[in-house]
């Protein structure tokens, strides 16, 4: 083949740039996926095919009447009101957790009814509602 | 006539003006007539002073507690102190948005002042009043801070207590300084391209206009910081939050931008790459204002939710985005020659860094973006988090480290005996002091720890070797200052990310728990009752092998809105942080949920951030001295 010398650097250049870039994008692309960490209603996971393994967040109103406590560990009721999901954490419940409020919680499912969370995510504002939530109750408000 | 509709009055005055403004610096353009700028002066220092006039109404009606006006109505209250009152002026989105314009005139003013060749200062100024004209338009009609309502409330609504905060006064003003003082450079570098005079000249004059808001946008990042720190009482102080990515990504940027700047300045080249990075800067600057003012964001920090105001500013990001690059390509500036071509020049090091730079930056606007995109198209939520930023970034940032500390040591040109031979003296050294403290002073022993403290400690013996051996000493002082900061700022994060400790518990008066070395004892409580909240302290002891640790943590509740927030307790003796933080449980009516942690060179993270600051500042000055 004849390239010039010039063009043969510039295709080597082009190559190896090429090449950096994918596996910078594999990289990334990778980890993202990795880390990424899904949020569900309470009726969005009983729509799932499988249990996700990954971590997730589950947003919903704490049920009236359902939080109890058993040594150090809490255990509730998050719902949309069309399903409703046990929630066991081990931790310190924020300033805002209250029943008949929003919350959002991280963890894993452990099955479709069962989650365990590690996070109760506080929220700054008694008002404020993740956007989530609003959008799966406002859903349901609609139908 | 009220003091708001004066303050609206203004800005509709300055759009005209403005409008006027770019007219007449057309016309100058098309009859190439770029003397006697005394007119144009005259116009850009006017739009300057009534935008000020506006700005310092809006804080005035924030004062007297105007309820007949809008802003004032939602974000303010009688009973709230004046400071946060004055502050509440651009805490909220329209009073930030004055304060957004108010920079962007505030450094077309500083530079229509300043000695630049008159050709470029015409289509500065131009550029500058395009901005001008398209965010004022965005403020009157989609933000307007002097908006009425009739008949007048007697009570405001209230600011958010999370946001009564001193640091938030001035968090704001800084980090708009800094990514809004973005705008100038942009502008000048399109001016640039466009007269054809992207030169060394214009390297040496943008200099100044780049570090100056760098360092402010620096302080300003750190403010931020610090208040997530104090105020939130997680005792984390960086969350990978889409608003804190906002704006580390013009940092990130203009970071790469000052240095391939001084590759310009030096050696005559990188033209495209610095006239890009200008640009881009100010682009990633726009996004974040994108991120912050549209509410697409489900963060704490997504206060304003509108709709229209997003749906603009995209649009705005789209167009100057695509009219500045179209200027880019036309008018490319001219190609450097590459003679003399080493590898171990700094220029070329200097280049590399570069390149890493624009990866983190690309790293995290992946993962900000990435998101909000995936929600607007498939109508999934997903969150990004820390894990992501930690693993991607931390490989690469330790071989930054290492081009960071031999970059500036080697010359500018081909140098065939330099090379890197400081790596016998740096090498051992760093490899003796890391291991001194990860095996006598830690006792957790991590690979990643100890990687990362040979690096940070690799960088600060190099800027440290480097200092002593410097010839022009108040040439490079500023470099040096801000070199030795990010080697600190990144030895004390890694440091307080894995010799941290968290004890959580539910305590009632009285109650002790012993874990992980520390006893802590709840003593008691103790009310006081303020204008604009209750507050409920704690009084707890925190002892560690016979050393004791008063800390007395509290939590206000606000009746304007009515709210909780809890206030931390932070004592440090320069080493470590011990910090505490309460809160009430509904649940458990008897306890109260106590937090406490233990935060190693915490206090360093923030010397260090003031160093790089503090670096940029003395750069800035420095550098208008020397012509």
């Amino acid at each position: 083949m004849m390239f010039s010398k010039s063009a043969k650097n510039r295709l080597k250049f082009f190559i190896l740039l090429l090449i950096s870039a994918s596996i910078i994008i594999f990289f990334i692309y990778n980890n993202l996926k990795k880390n990424t960490v899904y949020f569900y209603a309470p009726q969005e996971i009983k729509n799932l095919s499988g249990v996700p393994a990954n971590k997730v967040r589950l947003g919903g109103l704490v049920k009236e009447g359902s939080l109890k406590k058993n040594n150090n560990t809490y255990i509730f009721v998050i719902t949309d009101l069309k399903n409703e999901i046990l929630v066991e954490y081990n931790g310190l419940l924020p300033n805002l957790f209250a029943e008949g409020k929003s919350a959002v919680v991280e963890g894993f499912l452990r099955d479709k009814k069962y989650f365990i969370a590690s996070t109760i995510l506080a929220k700054h504002d008694e008002n404020y509602m993740p956007p989530e939530v609003a959008n799966a109750l406002k859903q349901k408000k609609s139908k | 006539m009220t003091a708001g509709s004066i303050g609206n009055l203004a800005l509709i005055v300055c759009i005209i003006l403005n409008i006027y403004l770019i007219f007449s610096l057309t016309t100058r353009v098309r009859k190439k007539n770029f003397k006697d700028l005394k007119k144009i002066k005259f116009i850009n220092n006017s739009i300057f002073i009534l935008l000020l006039v506006s700005f310092l109404t809006l804080i005035y009606c924030f004062v007297i507690s105007d309820f007949a006006n809008v802003a004032v109505y939602q974000n303010s209250h009688t009973t709230k102190p004046l400071l946060y009152k004055i502050s509440g002026a651009w805490g909220n989105h329209e009073g930030s948005m004055v304060l957004f314009v108010l920079i962007l005139s505030l450094f077309s003013f500083l530079f229509s002042n300043s000695k630049v060749n008159e050709e470029l200062k015409i289509y500065t100024i131009f550029f500058q009043s395009i901005l001008i004209l398209i965010f004022l338009i965005f403020l009157i009609f989609t933000s307007n801070p002097f908006d009425q309502i009739d008949p007048k409330p007697l009570q405001g609504l209230g600011l958010t207590p999370i946001l009564q905060d001193p640091l938030l006064v001035i968090h704001p003003p800084f980090l708009y300084f800094g990514y809004v003082g973005f705008s100038l450079i942009f502008s000048f570098a399109l001016a640039g391209l466009v007269t054809n005079r992207f030169n060394s000249l214009w390297s040496k004059v943008s200099n100044f206009w780049i570090l100056l808001p760098w360092s402010s946008l620096t302080i300003g990042i750190g403010l931020g910081s610090f208040w997530a720190y104090y105020e939130l009482g997680w005792g984390g102080y960086w969350f990978w939050d889409p608003v804190e990515n906002a704006s580390l990504m013009p940092w990130l940027a203009a970071t790469a931008l000052l240095h391939s700047n001084i590759v310009t300045l030096k050696k005559d080249k990188l033209y495209s790459w610095t006239a890009l990075l200008s640009i881009f800067t100010f682009v990633m600057s726009l996004l974040g204002t994108f991120l912050v003012r549209s509410g697409v964001l489900n963060s704490v920090h997504a206060f304003a939710n509108d709709p229209y105001r997003g749906v603009y500013i995209l649009s705005i990001i789209l167009l100057i985005t695509f009219f500045s690059l179209v200027i880019f390509i036309i008018k490319d500036p001219k190609k450097s020659s590459i003679t003399n071509y080493s590898f171990f020049q700094r220029d070329n090091f200097i280049l590399i860094n570069n390149y890493f730079l624009i990866f983190f930056l690309s790293v995290v606007l992946v993962g900000t973006v990435y998101p909000i995109i995936l929600e607007a198209v498939l109508g999934q939520s997903i969150s990004v988090g820390p894990v992501y930023y930690n693993t991607i970034l931390t490989p690469f940032l330790f071989v930054f480290l290492f081009f960071m500390a031999h970059g500036p040591l080697l010359n500018w040109n081909k140098d065939k005996n330099i090379k890197l031979k400081n790596i016998k003296i740096f090498l051992p050294i760093s490899l003796i002091l890391s291991s001194i403290i990860i095996f006598v002073f830690l006792d957790y022993k991590n690979i990643i720890l100890f990687l990362a403290l040979i690096f940070s400690i690799y960088l600060i013996v190099s800027v440290i070797f480097d200092w002593i051996f410097q010839k022009k000493l108040n040439l490079n002082l500023g470099r040096l200052f801000s070199h030795l900061g990010f080697g600190l700022l990144i030895f004390s994060i890694f440091i307080n990310a894995y010799s941290s400790k968290e004890i959580n518990s539910a305590m009632k008066v009285g109650d002790e728990v012993k874990t992980q070395g520390f006893i802590i004892k709840f003593q008691g409580i103790n009310k006081i009752k303020k204008d604009n909240y209750e507050e409920i302290f704690g009084n707890f002891l925190v002892s560690k092998d016979n050393k004791q640790v008063q800390l007395t943590p509290s939590i206000r509740k606000y009746n304007q809105p009515v709210q909780f927030t809890s206030e931390t307790s932070i004592k440090s003796n320069f080493i470590t942080d011990y910090y505490f933080a309460i809160n009430l449980s509904e649940f458990e009516k008897d306890k109260i949920m106590v937090r406490f942690y233990y935060k190693p060179f915490m206090l360093w993270i923030w010397f260090s951030v003031l160093l790089i600051a503090f670096g940029g500042i003395y750069q800035t000055f420095r550098a208008r001295n020397e012509y």
